[in-house]
């Protein structure tokens, strides 16, 4: 590092920490994102890795910035590299200003970087087996380079080391320390003096910001909207919203058990749900298929119940840790019968929050199923979002009798044909209110019924319940240029994706404009009116039969003016990625309306 | 039994069982048991399976719930902990708890929650005409396996706090097993487990087999329900000796379900007024949480 006058203010980089599985690649990537939060940066993270304990190919990136970003950057600026894979697997987010920091222990670095990418390289697992007699103190040694590469004061480092080891024990503490000054030194071997380093960091005081991932956010926009019963089975990506609740919940009076398996999961909420408690389940594609059963009966019932589906790449098994948005089809489609839900969609962690809050009330409201259509990277990617405002919410009863207003009526009929469609409820325990509740086709009293007429009527009145819905259904969010002919369709993690490709776009010339829907089923007017006003609309999806887009046609989008962008090779999309997409599908030369693009890069 | 006998709600079916069918006599002791044990129907929650037994709940005054084949266990458990203060009674048949719901009943063994159980064994599917269940002894329509022993599978639970088989061909012990369980559930001691053999009388009258091979474990003098081993010995035994013991069979002691995870400072979850909880506190805490 010759010049250090020169080093510009660090205001966006994007880091990767890769390896192998048990590398503490996360560690290093956590600590850095806590220690540049304090120096007032937002930072956002994602991690990569296989549905294993250790080994295999894992890596976390982190990107630090001023102002607002809802995703990782289209380039990694600084790699640190714990092998050969690391590199291979990564480098085509390098560019020729990228800085890489390689552990070359097994050999030298792979020849597949782009021209231009300085590389710093020692042996830091062999360093630390020499010294520490432990390779896992690889990490530690290179956080001492990378801190020093970032423009981190060695103090600083330090102070971290000991908020995050010192609850292991002194002994772990001392020797991750040791680590620390092994990784200083080594810098000052490479020529990384302190404050020499690539970036300068403008410490400002940090604003209040919460570091929180979206399955947390659901989990906490429940307890607030007033949910006290929630029922969760281990599962990638969902088990943080059963192990937030169950750290929280009980706190607040509810319980968040975790059940033997998913189909004990959706029926213990509905029992809980059965008694006028606020009930939520979390599960991934495989739970969410076991599950199918009870969100029909939810909605024959008439019982409210939040259902979280942290989407994974499918099918089946399919790619545990991999974000995929491919139960689309299963949420708005899934189970037998007709029964009337409501799907929504939020796109940041932030909007999970809020939206949880909305699907909690609305399904006590309409008494039916209501899901949360989450993708893996939103579930569990971390990111910097506002304190959530607790006076911006409220937890909104739904329709309830209590004794008193039984005694008025004189007559208590659980499934009362209204002209809301949505028939009082009665807790169990209220005198006066007995009903029967069922799955089968029943009358007004619950009692199962087969007469042809009732059934109409009945089946009418469950279905109706939506179109009185539709009116207060979170809208979608609109950015970009109203007036632009390019729009963007896309939900879930593809949020902060979108938003970056439509700046690069402009960069580009090309303006653009987005809606982020928020809800997708049903299929409100907003999204049909977007599609209408456009010329062209770019439908993201990360899936493989754009069942988005084909949901929106279904509803009477013009499947002309649609053209379908899909990803499900498990890769988050890049906004430059997207931006490429866009820009072959522009030139018309790749890809032809409406077709598929399967290609990926 | 209440104020409100004026307010119109259903007016209870009648059973749909055929003439001579078990549920009858289930059915009968149960409403002199609640009667008896003074459990207004407001307070009761009667969630049951799929079945002909499966349709009890709404033959009573009651909160009834008629729940997904299978799966009446958790249902009834999400109730419970929901809001202990109801009385909670599962029903169901052997194939609706030994089969597809076999997995619950197995956890519901572990976690022991103060429910109630019912399960009407009739040795068949008698709502699908008469087709081989779990309990179904070998040979009955060409069935190559062996019965289960449901209350032998309880007692490995160390957990298990009530297990009883009454016969609904002696209505005045399945009269007493229901109130103990009814008392044991009541007195929030755990999960009260009663199989009732009740015979099909159209697809497989076992009335008078089991007239014949039914033994009374309550009349043994010697036998002690709270001996584990002496009850598992017993019923064994008894088994191999082509009989099948009734009774109390055992009566163990473990901490409930919602006595071990219900905060007890609080209200139970459906006690609480949506909107307003009171937990402002909590919240705010967990946002602090996230402030690093």
């Amino acid at each position: 590092m010759s010049s250090n006058n020169g080093r510009p203010i660090l205001e966006d980089v994007n880091v990767i920490v890769a390896g192998q599985g048990g590398d503490g690649s996360l560690t290093v990537i956590t600590m850095l994102a806590e220690l540049l939060r304090t120096n007032g940066l937002n930072v956002y993270t994602e991690r990569d890795v296989l549905s294993r304990i250790r080994g295999g190919h894992a890596a976390a990136t982190m990107r630090a910035f001023t102002g607002d970003r809802y995703c990782i950057g289209s380039n990694i600026n600084l790699m640190v590299a714990l092998d050969e894979e690391a590199v291979e697997r990564n480098a085509r987010q390098l560019d020729s200003k990228s800085v890489v920091v390689y552990d070359d222990s097994g050999g030298p670095i792979p020849s597949v970087l782009p021209e231009g990418t300085k590389v710093y390289s020692a042996p830091f697992n062999r360093i630390a087996m020499r010294t520490m007699r432990r390779e896992l103190y690889k990490n530690s040694i290179a956080f001492g380079v990378v801190g020093r590469l970032l423009g981190l004061e060695d103090e600083t480092l330090r102070e971290t080391f000991i908020k995050h080891f010192q609850r292991m024990g002194q002994v772990i503490l001392e020797y991750n320390l040791e680590a620390l000054g092994l990784g200083f030194h080594l810098a000052d071997e490479m020529g990384i003096h302190e404050e020499e380093g690539l970036y300068k960091i403008k410490k400002t005081a940090p604003e209040k910001r919460l570091l929180i991932t979206g399955n947390e956010s659901v989990a906490f926009g429940f307890m607030v909207a007033g949910g006290r019963f929630f029922c969760g089975y281990p599962i990638t990506p969902s088990s943080e919203v059963l192990e937030t609740l169950q750290k929280w919940l009980p706190r607040c009076g509810g319980v968040a058990r975790q059940t033997e398996d998913e189909l004990a999961g959706i029926n213990m909420a509905i029992g809980a749900a059965l008694t006028g408690t606020r009930a939520m389940v979390a599960t991934s594609g495989p739970g969410f298929s076991l599950m199918q059963e009870g969100v029909g009966h939810c909605g024959s019932g008439e019982i409210p119940l939040v259902i979280v589906d942290c989407q994974r790449s499918g099918p089946s098994t399919g790619m545990p840790t991999k974000p995929e948005q491919s139960d689309l089809n299963l949420m708005v489609f899934g189970g037998h019968g007709d029964f009337p839900r409501i799907v929504l969609t939020p796109g940041h962690p932030d909007d999970c929050f809020y939206l949880t809050v909305e699907a909690t009330n609305l399904a006590d409201k309409y008494q039916c199923p209501v899901f949360l259509a989450m993708d893996q990277a939103l579930s569990q990617n971390i990111a910097t979002v506002e304190p959530f405002n607790l006076d911006g919410v409220s937890a909104v009863p739904g329709k309830r009798v209590e004794a008193s207003d039984i005694e008025k009526r004189g007559v208590y009929k659980r499934y009362e044909f209204t002209d809301d469609n949505i028939s009082a409820f009665a807790a169990p325990g209220t005198p006066g209110g007995l009903s029967l509740v069922t799955g089968n086709e029943h009358n007004e009293w619950g009692l199962v019924s087969t007469d042809p007429v009732n059934r109409v009527k009945m089946m009418n009145k469950r279905m109706g319940k939506i179109e009185v819905a539709k009116k207060e259904l979170p809208r979608g969010r609109h950015f970009g240029d109203p007036g632009a002919k390019i729009g963007f369709i896309g939900i879930g993690s593809l949020f902060g994706v979108i938003l970056e490709a439509m700046e690069d776009l402009k960069k580009e010339g090309i303006e653009t404009q987005y809606l982020q829907p928020r809800t997708i089923w049903p299929v409100l007017e907003d999204i049909l009116a977007f599609i209408e006003k456009c010329s062209r609309v770019y439908v993201v999806e990360l899936n493989a039969q754009a069942q988005l887009a084909h949901i929106l046609i279904h509803q009477g989008a013009d499947p002309g003016k649609i053209i379908n962008i899909l990803r499900y090779n498990g890769i988050p999309y890049r906004p430059a990625e997207l931006v490429k997409s866009v820009l072959e599908a522009e030139s018309g030369s790749k890809i032809k309306k409406g077709k598929k693009e399967a290609k990926l890069q | 039994m209440t104020m409100q006998t004026h307010i119109k709600t259903f007016a209870p079916a009648r059973p749909i069982w055929c003439a001579g069918c078990g549920d009858f006599a289930v059915q009968g002791v149960l409403e002199k048991s609640l009667h008896k044990m003074g459990i207004p129907p407001h307070k009761l929650m009667l969630l049951a399976g799929i079945g002909c037994s499966g349709t009890i709940q709404n033959n009573l005054p009651c909160y009834g719930y008629h729940a997904l084949h299978g799966r009446v266990l958790p249902a009834a458990i999400g109730a419970k902990l929901a809001n202990p203060d109801l009385t909670v009674i599962a029903a169901g048949g052997d194939g609706d708890g030994y089969a597809i719901g076999a997995g619950h009943l197995v956890h519901t063994f572990k976690s022991n929650p103060s429910i109630m159980y019912i399960v009407m064994n009739n040795n068949n599917y008698g709502l699908t005409k008469g087709q081989i269940s779990p309990t179904s002894p070998t040979g009955y329509r060409d069935n190559a396996e062996s019965g289960l022993d449901s209350i032998l599978m309880g007692l490995s639970f160390p957990s298990a706090t009530f297990l009883a088989r009454g016969f609904s061909g002696n209505p005045e012990q399945l009269e007493r097993l229901m109130e103990a369980a009814l008392d044991h559930t009541e007195s929030k001691k755990g999960f009260a487990f009663l199989e009732v053999l009740s015979p099909c009388v159209t697809y497989y009258d076992t009335h008078r087999e089991w007239r014949a091979s039914v033994y009374n474990i309550d009349e043994e003098e010697g036998y002690d329900p709270t001996d584990r081993g002496m009850a598992f010995q017993r019923s064994l035994q008894l088994r191999e000796q082509g009989r099948i013991p009734i009774g109390r069979i055992f009566k163990g002691e473990h901490a409930s379900l919602e006595s071990l995870i219900l905060n007890k400072t609080e209200l139970p979850p459906a006690q609480h007024k949506v909107g307003r909880d009171g937990h402002r506190e909590q919240y705010e805490k967990f946002i602090d949480s996230y402030m690093g």
